[in-house]
C-alpha cells in the first residue's frame, strides 16, 4: 500500500517536473524572441559608433543624424537615423536639396544601414548614386529629425 | 587580434584571429573570397572615422567590415 503510494506520488512529481521544465523552456524562447530585435539594434547601434568620427559622433548623438562629405563631389550629406529613405544631399544653408534612397540589399538593422550608407558616400559617391534612387524631401523630412532621436535615446 | 566583421541581421558576426597564425590567416582570406563573391563590400578602418574600400584581402589589417551590395530602395 505505501509502495504503491510511493508510486504514484513519485509519477505525479515526475510529470509536474516535466511540465515545469517545458513552462520554462518556452518562456526562455518567447523572451529571447522578445529581446532579440532590441539587442540587434543595439548591437547595431554599437558599430555604427564605433565607425562614426568624433563630429559625427557628437552630431547623432545630439540630433539622431550625422553628416558625410561625397567622395567625388565634395557635397554634404543627412544620413537620418532609419532603414530607408534617410539620406538627403543638403546645401550650405542646410536646406534639404534631393532625397536619397539606396540600402543593402539584406535585412539589416538602422545602426548597419547608415554605417553601409556613410562608407559609400565616403569611399565611392559615384557608385553609390548610381544605384539611389531620389525622392523630393518634404518639409516634414528634416521635422523626422526628432523622432529618430527619440529612436536613437530608446536603443542607446 | 585582427577582426572581420560581417553585417547580418543579428547586427553583426566578428570573426577574430591572430594575423601572426599562417593558418588562421589562411582563413580570414578564405572568408573575405567568400564574401566578396557573394556580392559582400569589403571596408578597412583606416583611421577614426574613415574608411577605404578594399577589394583584396589585407593581412595587416586590424579592422576588415563586410556589407551587403547596396541597391536603390
Amino acid at each position: 500500500m505505501v509502495r504503491q503510494l510511493t508510486e504514484i506520488g513519485n509519477n505525479y512529481l515526475r510529470r509536474c517536473h516535466a511540465q515545469v521544465v517545458r513552462c520554462g523552456q518556452a518562456f526562455r524562447d518567447w523572451f529571447q524572441e522578445l529581446r532579440s530585435p532590441l539587442v540587434s539594434q543595439t548591437r547595431g547601434v554599437k558599430l555604427l559608433r564605433e565607425w562614426l568620427s568624433p563630429e559625427q559622433l557628437t552630431q547623432y548623438d545630439a540630433t539622431g543624424y550625422f553628416h558625410v562629405i561625397g567622395s567625388e563631389s565634395g557635397k554634404r550629406y543627412r544620413i537620418c537615423h532609419g532603414t530607408a529613405m534617410n539620406i538627403y544631399e543638403i546645401d550650405l544653408a542646410g536646406n534639404p536639396r534631393n532625397g536619397l534612397c539606396f540600402v543593402p540589399n539584406a535585412p539589416l538593422v538602422a545602426g548597419d544601414v547608415m554605417l553601409a550608407q556613410k562608407i559609400a558616400l565616403e569611399t565611392d559617391e559615384r557608385g553609390a548614386l548610381v544605384v539611389a534612387k531620389k525622392f523630393s524631401p518634404s518639409a516634414s523630412a528634416f521635422a523626422n529629425t526628432a523622432i529618430a532621436r527619440q529612436r536613437v535615446n530608446r536603443i542607446g | 587580434m585582427a577582426t572581420q566583421i560581417i553585417m547580418d541581421r543579428t547586427g553583426d558576426t566578428r570573426h577574430y584571429f591572430d594575423a601572426k597564425d599562417p593558418q588562421a590567416l589562411l582563413k580570414a582570406e578564405e572568408r573575405f573570397k567568400e564574401l566578396t563573391l557573394v556580392g559582400f563590400t569589403a571596408a578597412v578602418r583606416t583611421s577614426p572615422g574613415e574608411a577605404a574600400l578594399t577589394r583584396r584581402f589585407d593581412p595587416t589589417a586590424e579592422e576588415t567590415l563586410f556589407f551587403p551590395r547596396l541597391v536603390g530602395g
